[in-house]
């Protein structure tokens, strides 16, 4: 089948994170997202973990590498005129343009909404950084660490009796480009149907308390604030993460959640009727919050001694919701995942055959590819500008005489 | 008709894992009906109520997140109630779900069924693990998906067990992945004409929340390493969360040069307290890279900022992170955001009207756009608010809803 995005152009200016994952739900469907870059400022994923001994040095970067397969890069020096310059082409020339820079950067360049549209009537143009491009708090430079605990998730994760931690991987920076790659899609949609352009601030600790209404509700209708319970539920019990047996000198773990009564009893089957268990006293949600320590206790010198994967699964045989914790390795063996072909091999230069993730929507007539690794910085400049733009070569070869594709 | 998804209609037959899907959709200016059955959804018996009176018109998950939504009722497993639905999906565009793989097709509302009646419909799905394949009949809810994904193994502290959100980001994750589903295959839709199906796993929409560290396995050899508060770098671990006078903040001193600025700044703000070493002071933060750092150097740091930290409030600290650019945040609470600054510049919250209930302030549009077409829409419906008039649209007089009323159809 025909790619969906083939023929759409994405140009994309910044990195991280947030921006580059927005526009993987094009690339892996077929859209040429071209990367604008420079090595005077190079993405902050480029040099997160840089050293002078990295092999590759700024092509380097497994971080990089896993988030931007299937995408091209154009390197050119934005600190230079003759470099805005060619940008601005490439951007007018774009069905959309993409940047998470801080706000105001791009005005700086001349390259935000405003100054682009005026050219291109039917731009369409998403801009995402934390607190918005408004307001007062508009060039508070944070990433997603600050995002998420601006937005309250931190707030909600971990023990109730220590600090809290956040979840796992700064999660503003995973749910603002779901939500980006939404409003791009609906916004090349608009344009389809209407012929008209738009522009997109898309305020990641905004969209972040989006998601969390059920805590902001809570508080302005209640006056309550909704706090982090290890992983315990308001609505079930027990509901936890248990030990399992070790493998490999490594300890496992197990998630158990019992929703409701039938759920207990069935759980209660499993583990054999053991008295404990069998109480009347357990028999209610009400009973089980009551009992709630001793109960997870008890769980737990059960699951103690199996392996975590023979627990999920004789649970589940049971009709009980529960799941082995995987670990990153772990997801690599993980059956329904493969089925799925969530990760997909493809060949670095520097960095050589590494796995790549596609996001989690499976169609019955689109398949997301990952054809090409990520972009070594500028790779392809000159096809981009030659190939694409249309840039006669001999105006290309003089500004790359002027180092304008640093 | 200038919103992006105006003309769009999706019938919402999702239990609590879909309703942020159909609320974006909704959001976008798309016409989504929920369809409940006629003794309501689960969620509208769920506390906690709105001022604590137990109401299938108060529950605030209920609330939260079916703005943006009409609401019917319909009996799907009555013979009228189903030909009523297929009715309804003969004009739909998207049927989104949330039943267990099979379940549908078994109620006789299955794909072929759908497909047959309106072969540009698009089914939605959202499942624990997606519909076909070794674990498609596994059940799942957020802590067990989010246990599968490798995230909630590197969330916690290391001394306790792997810890999830207390609310569930899974369905979030799977909401917006779900979303974007359906706007491809709208995309898809008018190149081929065709609908088709669109089959989310909540637990494959958590690997990506890690942020490629899973991809990156085989190259980091990382299986994920529950730090706490702290935060992996280089050699060291370093801390991210810290406690501050009246609760936390999270700040960082990894980061490339685009973090030296902020640190630099931040050494000079605990100067003009005192409380800055001379030794903090004359680091050369030309050469600083915090991969290069060794434990003991990344300690006496964490005791400098941590001790200034506690004498400072966390809305001293953002005020100042924010007028001197220092990334820096508090670990804000939803009291910390509804009494937001830059909220409010932004007419980030707005005041719902509820008939009969009052008015609630709630989070509004999710993006601002050029020609504000996303948007909170509407309350989320009261039971079966708007039957008489859906079904109207059907070409349904009063009667007619009369007697399905009187046989509980609806």
């Amino acid at each position: 089948m025909r790619p969906l995005f083939a023929g759409t152009t994405i140009v994309e200016f910044g990195g991280g994170a947030a921006g580059p994952i927005a526009t993987r739900y094009f690339a892996d469907h077929g859209a040429t997202v071209i990367r604008v870059e420079s090595r005077r400022r190079p993405d902050f994923l480029r040099i997160l973990r840089l050293t002078p001994t990295t092999p590759g040095g700024l092509d380097g970067s497994a971080h990089f590498a896993v988030l931007n397969v299937n995408k091209l890069s154009v390197a050119l020096d934005l600190s230079r005129p003759e470099g805005v310059a060619v940008a601005r082409r490439l951007a007018l020339r774009a069905d959309a343009v993409a940047e998470n820079f801080a706000p105001g950067a791009m005005a700086k360049w001349n390259l935000d909404y405003g100054s682009l549209v005026r050219e291109r009537p039917d731009l369409v143009m998403i801009s995402t950084c934390l607190n918005g491009q408004t307001g007062p708090d508009r060039h508070y430079p944070g990433f997603g660490g600050q995002g998420s605990a601006l937005a309250g998730f931190n707030h909600l994760t971990g023990w109730p009796d220590r600090e809290p931690v956040g979840p796992f991987g700064t999660i503003t920076d995973s749910l603002s480009p779901r939500f980006a790659a939404l409003l791009l899609a609906a916004a090349l949609l608009r344009r389809r149907r209407t012929g008209e352009g738009q522009h997109i601030d898309l305020s990641q600790v905004e969209a972040g308390i989006v998601c969390l209404t059920e805590s902001i509700l809570t508080c302005t209708a209640n006056g309550e604030i909704l706090t982090r319970m290890g992983n315990r539920s308001r609505h079930a019990a027990p509901h936890g993460v248990f030990r399992a047996a070790d493998e490999d000198g490594r300890e496992c773990w197990v998630a158990i959640a019992v929703h409701d009564d039938e759920d207990w009893r069935r759980l209660v089957a499993a583990l054999g009727r053991p008295a404990w268990a069998a109480r009347p006293a357990l028999a209610t949600l009400a009973g089980r919050q009551q009992h709630v320590g001793e109960i997870e206790a008890r769980l737990e010198e059960w699951t103690r001694e199996q392996r975590a994967a023979e627990v999920a699964a004789r649970l589940q045989a049971a009709g009980v919701d529960a799941a082995p914790v995987e670990d990153f390795g772990d997801l690599h063996d993980d059956p329904q995942l493969a089925h799925r072909r969530h990760f997909r091999t493809v060949e670095h230069a520097v960095l050589g055959s590494h796995a790549a993730e596609t996001h989690a929507i499976r169609f019955s007539a689109l398949e997301p590819r990952i054809d090409a690794p990520a972009p070594r910085l500028g790779e392809q400049t000159e096809h981009v500008l030659l190939g694409l733009l249309g840039m006669e070569r001999e105006e290309f070869d003089r500004l790359r005489a002027a180092g304008v594709f640093e | 008709m200038s919103d992006a998804l105006s003309g769009i209609r999706i019938l919402d037959l999702t239990a609590e894992p879909g309703f942020f899907a159909g609320k974006v959709l909704g959001d976008l200016g798309a016409d989504v009906v929920k369809v409940e059955p006629p003794a309501g959804d689960p969620a509208r018996r769920r506390p906690p109520f709105w001022g604590g009176v137990a109401d299938p018109g108060r529950s605030l998950l209920w609330l939260a997140l079916n703005t943006s939504k009409r609401g019917i009722t319909l009996a799907l497993d009555r013979p009228r109630g189903r030909e009523l639905f297929l009715a309804l999906a003969e004009q739909a565009d998207v049927v989104l779900q949330t039943e267990p793989a099979g379940s549908l097709a078994a109620r006789g509302l299955g794909w072929e069924t759908l497909h047959a009646r309106n072969p540009r419909l698009i089914l939605c799905s959202i499942t624990p693990f997606g519909q076909t394949g070794p674990r498609a009949a596994w059940r799942g809810s957020d802590l067990t998906v989010v246990a599968a994904s490798g995230n909630l193994y590197a969330t916690g502290d290391p001394d306790r067990p792997p810890v999830r959100c207390s609310l569930p980001v899974s369905h979030y994750h799977g909401g917006l992945e779900a979303a974007v589903g359906v706007v491809f295959a709208l995309l898809a839709r008018e190149q081929t004409g065709e609908g088709q199906q669109v089959d989310v796993a909540l637990q494959a929409a958590m690997v990506m929340p890690s942020i490629g560290t899973a991809a990156m396995f085989r190259m980091t050899g990382q299986r994920g390493a529950r730090v706490g508060a702290f935060m992996s770098a280089g050699r060291t671990v370093q801390r991210e969360i810290w406690p501050c006078k009246d609760g936390f903040v999270s700040f960082a001193l990894r980061g490339g040069p685009a973090r030296v600025p902020g640190l630099i700044a931040m050494v000079a703000y605990m100067d003009e307290h005192g409380m800055a070493s001379e030794r903090l002071k004359a680091i050369d933060w030309k050469t600083y890279n915090h991969n290069l750092l060794t434990q003991p150097e990344v300690d006496a740091l964490t005791r400098e900022f941590g001790a200034f930290f506690a004498t400072k409030t966390m809305a001293e600290l953002y005020r100042a992170a924010c007028a001197r650019n220092l990334m820096l945040a508090p670990v804000n609470t939803a009291r910390e955001i509804v009494a937001s600054e830059q909220l409010a510049a932004r007419g980030f919250f707005v005041d719902v009207e509820h008939p009969g209930r009052g008015r609630l302030r709630y989070p509004g549009a999710f993006a601002v756009t050029s020609d504000a077409s996303v948007a909170l829409r509407r309350p989320a419906p009261r039971l079966g608010e708007h039957t008489a008039e859906v079904l109207a649209e059907l070409g349904l007089g009063a009667e007619d809803v009369e007697r399905l009323r009187a046989e509980a159809v609806v």
